[in-house]
């Protein structure tokens, strides 16, 4: 077998035009050197029963070899105020805020806020530790002193926590109050003890939120000891301060600013969609938050009254940070290039290759070349799903989750990717996955290596849809692509020109400008080809200010994995809701005639013709198609063209009046498993085996202005069009639709 | 918080049922009676005697037996001595373990051989 895992990398960006400056990031922990070059992707798919492994080489200033290196990557979000005047002269002070701890008993102690150097081993600490008691370290050198609370906090309960730190008499207070005291929840407590009156953190050390600083400086790890959990409203005091003086002081949501003993008052609750956070005292300390900890995250003080930091943001003074959190894993730059400005649009990837252990080492990270911008060279566009890959970007849930055995029926097929992922937890997870305290992760970044997306991973996204665009190479039929957030940045304008867009196996993700540059291109006069399954689906936006960052909260419905926490339906970047686009208004009926039905992952099946597809003005969808022929009972996924994951038409929600429900695949059996917003209620006998609510449809509808749409309401389509050498019904039926698509004839 | 627990697979086996085990050594990937598909889906959901996978060894070919973690970050363990020609191979052997965790019975000898 082939190493793909012991050379990684990611691009610099992964949309390029001709002409662009694209650098690549490699790191790899056992070789030195490796072989570069650039690769165009036409099949991705190593598997040996469809067209095989298809790159083209394309030569370029990248070619050669090039020394490489271990690159670490630092996972946890944190916060930090920089200062040098106020907080560095402090002997005296009291701090307090509300904490949520999400992972009680981690197996290394969590610093809360510290003011601490991990170089020197001095300063002071606010931590839980592994039995989830609070202690308060206060110390340098040797000299520590640690008061630890009588009882453990509780996972999942705010407890409001006050330290007083005198230096000038040595006394030192940890106090902490449970905010419900029902059913054992009461964690209330008061110790002190004496603490050194000498000592301290060296100037340069910032206060941290959410970790300690290590005193080291990039690319070192500048932080430790993470916490899991929310923080929300910290105050920081001169002086000492009674415990109900420092909880109305967090209380207050407005501390008096012009009070000298003020020191810091932080709101996190302003400029949620940023990296800034203020501070309302008089001394301005503010600070930044770093790696993308979850704002928008509902406060001590959340009513339940309301749904959205958009409404009520004092009430969402909190952030909830995590230890694996990962917004970039900043390597060091290898090599870079410009692209050529003869390359054509399409798929591509930086090739690596190398040995190690005898072992042949080949591996990608990949990119895409978009034309430049206004110059179309073709009349179909391809738009790379690229905020779909980011969602799935290093996923673990078939790894960390049970129940794909058993969805599948089947043993799991597991990768070396898998592997290395698995032990590798650094390289950061999908948003399918959850943090290790449980919450859902909301974020994904492409400032990382994504082993997913490239060719020969596992075969779902990326290297499905290199199917289809094996195929269209196969029919020469010449295509432009773009990316999903060059759509969503540039807008409707960038699909105008085009005849007709395709869009490929699972494009899930859809952020409002991607929706709304979708249907606005299809109501003037644009065609597009749905060729996948369970589209236009979750709700996301793209980071408005960090390019390659998408954010995602996932609802209290829809095929989930996880749910955001109460109140937390909305975005941070963005203030928009999340969730899924039906519960947004716009299911995916409205734009592609269909809309997610079920999951069919043990059986793929086939398309039978309807009375629609039957008619004269949809004849030439079945061209060379005979009228009981079974369409799809074939292909590499599962056998069939119907499956993996599917969609139905429904007028209810918004399938269009003119539609024509062309063919069905609606024997799905017992895997063919409806999502749970296809159950109302429930009721037996609601599988594919009995009942027809899990069903692929094949659709076809005019738009506006001899616009029109063709769906196949089927990831598994796109990996059928290369059987029995492209000669099949699957691949006879695209191309009609393609052909009369491209043509100037009405719909 | 929304999950999914293993542990709550608790269709009954039979360790008597000799015939499904016939059935399942004939036909390892289905599909199944309805009998014989509410025992597998108790093994695959459940993992009782252990959450295997299959990684390939020359794709389309050879398949090694791996254990998955019983808790999320410890390793993947390959079983080396555990390779498979067949797709239903692997899914026998696996069958073979899990019956004898539940049932604590393992398959009679007469029956453990690979048709
Ligand atoms: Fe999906």
């Amino acid at each position: 077998m082939i190493d793909s895992t012991s050379i990684l990398a990611y691009a610099s960006q992964l949309s390029v035009a001709p002409g662009d400056e694209i650098a690549f990031h490699i790191g790899s922990e056992r070789v030195r050197e490796t072989e570069t070059s650039i690769v165009r992707v036409r099949c991705g798919d190593p598997d040996e029963n469809g067209p095989g492994l298809k790159l083209i080489e394309m030569p370029s200033a990248i070619d050669g070899r090039t020394p490489i290196e271990p690159q670490p990557i630092h996972n946890g979000s944190y916060g930090t105020v920089e200062d040098t005047l106020v907080l560095p002269s402090l002997r005296s002070f009291t701090f307090g805020c509300y904490v949520y701890p999400t992972l009680i008993g981690s197996t290394i102690d969590q610093t809360v806020v510290s003011r601490w150097n991990g170089r020197d081993d001095a300063g002071w600490r606010l931590d839980i530790d592994t039995e989830g008691f609070a202690v308060l370290t206060v110390g340098h050198a040797g000299h520590l002193s640690q008061i630890r609370s009588p009882v453990p906090l509780l996972n999942r309960e705010w407890i409001f926590l006050a330290v007083v730190v005198d230096q000038t008499s040595g006394a030192g207070l940890l106090e902490g109050s449970s905010l419900a005291r029902d059913g054992g929840r009461d964690r209330r407590f008061s110790v002190s003890a004496v603490i050194p009156t000498s000592g301290g953190a060296s100037p340069d050390t910032p206060l941290v939120f959410a970790a300690r600083w290590s005193g080291f400086s990039a690319p070192q790890k500048l932080t430790s000891h993470h916490f899991n959990g929310k923080i929300d409203r910290p105050r920081l005091y001169q002086g000492t301060l009674e415990h109900a003086a420092t909880l109305a002081l967090v209380e207050n949501l407005t501390p008096p600013a012009t009070d000298p003993r003020l020191i810091a008052a932080w709101d996190f609750s302003q400029n949620i969609p940023s990296d800034e956070f203020v501070d309302l005292s008089a001394n301005n300390l503010r600070g930044k938050v770093h790696e993308l900890p979850a704002r928008g995250s509902t406060g001590a003080n959340w009513t339940g009254q309301i749904g959205s930091w958009t409404e009520a943001p004092s009430q969402y003074g909190a952030i909830h940070f995590h230890e694996d959190d990962l917004e970039d894993a900043r390597w060091q730059q290898t090599c870079s290039m410009r692209i050529p400005e003869n390359w054509r649009p399409g798929f591509y990837a930086l090739r690596m290759r190398g040995e190690h252990d005898g072992r042949k080492i080949e591996s990608f990270a990949s990119f895409f070349v978009r034309p430049k911008r206004g110059r179309r060279t073709a009349d179909v566009l391809v738009i790379a799903p690229t905020a779909t890959y980011l969602a799935y970007a290093n996923t673990h849930v078939r790894l960390d989750q049970s129940h794909f055995e058993v969805m599948a029926d089947s043993l799991l097929i597991v990768s070396q990717d898998d592997v290395f992922l698995s032990a590798h937890r650094e390289f950061g997870h999908s948003t399918y996955d959850t943090h290790l305290d449980g919450s859902g992760i909301s974020y994904s970044s492409a400032s990382r290596p994504i082993l997913n997306m490239r060719p020969r991973a596992n075969t779902f996204n990326y290297v499905n849809d290199t199917h289809l665009l094996d195929w269209l190479e196969e029919n020469e039929f010449a295509y432009d692509v773009v990316t999903d957030e060059d759509m969503h940045r540039d807008g409707a304008r960038l699909l105008r020109d085009y005849r007709v867009v395709i869009t490929m196996s699972h494009p899930e993700y859809y952020s409002k400008e991607m929706f709304d540059a979708l249907e606005a291109y299809q109501n003037h006069g644009g065609r597009h080809m749905y060729l996948g399954g369970n589209g236009f689906y979750w709700r996301i936006a793209f980071h408005p200010t960090k390019p390659g960052i998408i954010e995602l909260r996932r609802g209290v419905t829809g095929l989930r994995s996880w749910e955001a926490e109460a109140g937390e339906g909305n975005l941070a970047c963005t203030g928009e809701p999340s969730g899924l686009w039906r519960s947004n208004g716009r299911a995916p009926q409205r734009l592609v005639g269909v809309g997610f039905s079920a999951q069919v992952f043990d059986f793929s099946t086939f398309y039978r013709r309807l009375p629609d597809g039957l008619e004269s003005d949809t004849a030439f969808v079945f061209e060379g198609v005979g009228a009981d022929e079974p369409i799809g009972n074939f292909g590499l996924r599962l056998g069939g063209a119907a499956g993996l994951e599917i969609d139905r038409a429904d007028h209810t929600l918004g399938s269009a009046p003119n539609i024509r429900i062309l063919a069905t695949a609606d024997r799905t059996g017992a895997g063919g498993i409806p999502t749970p917003e296809e159950l109302p209620v429930l009721y037996r006998g609601f599988t594919g085996e009995e009942s027809s609510v899990a069903r692929a449809d094949m659709v076809l509808f005019s738009t506006a202005e001899g616009g029109a749409v063709f769906s196949v309401g089927s990831i598994a389509w796109c990996c059928a069009l290369s059987h029995n050498q492209y000669e099949n019904n699957v691949s006879q039926i695209t191309r009609n639709v393609l052909r009369r698509f491209l043509s100037d004839a009405p719909l | 918080m929304i999950g999914t627990d293993p542990k709550t697979a608790h269709y009954p086996i039979d360790a008597e049922r000799r015939d499904l085990i016939e059935e399942f050594r004939r036909s390892p990937k289905g599909p199944y009676s309805s009998e014989l598909q509410k025992i597998v889906h108790r093994m695959r959901w459940s993992g009782e005697g252990g959450r295997f996978a299959l990684m390939p060894v020359v794709p389309g070919k050879t398949w090694m037996l791996m254990l998955l973690p019983a808790r999320r970050g410890d390793p993947i363990v390959p079983q080396p001595d555990q390779i498979f020609t067949s797709l239903e191979d692997a899914e026998w052997a696996v069958f073979k373990l899990r019956w004898k965790a539940i049932t604590e019975h393992a398959i009679p000898e007469d029956l453990d051989t690979t048709p």
